[in-house]
């Protein structure tokens, strides 16, 4: 619950998803959930010219299954914290 | 209790969907599961080249199985009307390697 | 006995190295995983190897891309392994 928990912290954000495909789209983070499928608005493929497929489509779905990174804002969340809840985790695992 | 991300907003509504295979169909979303598989009424394929502008295959009433789908996006219909499609050039969407 | 999650537990806050599916490499500061090995990473920089046919010679040339990541999420199932060696 970790990273579902981290992500729901970033909701309203910029992120930057990169997929298994080498697709990346900007957007703002709308919504995530337990299997950190991600919602995004104001979605804008990276390379756009490359990759026209998306020009009609503004907010996307995208399956959690199919993300290699999401690019994060740097002052997103306290490291502390992450490292705090990190620890609690993987007690339980 | 299953919480997970709904496509309900997007039921009834045009959906461009990219598959695992790189491929793009459009259509109308009527339905639905946890797993994603998902229901495209009056469904077409869009498929892209670098010689041509883009052609559309229509397939109908459609499944698409939920481990095969990458991005379902909500078609903006005034920002697609836009397009001239015939003028668009691209490299097909490369498959998703896991 | 130790337990490979715990043992990742050390690396926390410092500095690690990552093997990824594809070809791919990255280091960088391990602010956090779980038990799927998603991680975020912390000035990460990321090696993609990659090779091209030479037209001509027809020889194979490795390419190393490299780029930087301020901060960045993992998705644990690309990983292949993990060091605490940065020394690659």
């Amino acid at each position: 619950m970790l990273f579902f928990s981290y992500f729901k912290d970033l909701v309203g954000r910029e992120v930057t998803v990169e997929l298994k495909n080498d697709l990346a789209l900007s957007g703002t983070l709308h919504s995530v959930d337990q299997y950190l499928n991600i919602k995004l608005e104001n979605t804008r493929v990276v390379d756009q010219d490359k990759y026209p497929h998306m020009l009609s489509v503004r907010n996307c779905f995208i399956r959690g299954s199919v993300v290699r990174y999401v690019q994060l804002p740097p002052e997103g969340v306290d490291v502390e914290l992450l490292h705090d809840a990190t620890r609690r985790e993987a007690r339980g695992g | 209790m299953s919480s997970g991300l709904g496509l309900e907003n997007l039921v009834d509504q045009t959906i461009s969907v990219i598959t695992n295979d790189g491929r793009n169909i459009v259509g109308i979303l009527k339905g639905f599961d946890q797993a994603t598989n998902i229901i495209l009424d009056e469904s077409h394929e869009r498929v892209y080249s670098t010689k041509e502008g883009v052609q559309q295959l229509v397939l109908g009433l459609y499944i698409i199985r939920g481990d095969n789908i990458s991005i379902v996006g909500e078609l903006d219909e005034e920002l697609d009307a836009s397009l001239d499609l015939s003028l668009l050039r691209a490299h097909p969407l490369k498959p998703v390697i896991h | 006995m130790m337990e490979p999650l715990e043992m990742i537990k050390d690396s926390l806050n410092k500095q690690i190295y990552i093997k990824l599916r594809n070809d791919r490499e990255l280091t960088g500061k391990l602010n956090a995983f779980d038990q799927h090995l998603n991680m975020i990473l912390e000035n990460a920089e990321e090696t993609h190897t990659s090779v091209e046919l030479d037209e001509e010679t027809y020889e194979q040339v490795y390419k190393q891309n490299k780029r930087s990541m301020p901060m960045v999420f993992i998705r644990g199932d690309g990983v292949i392994l993990l060091s605490s060696h940065t020394d690659h």
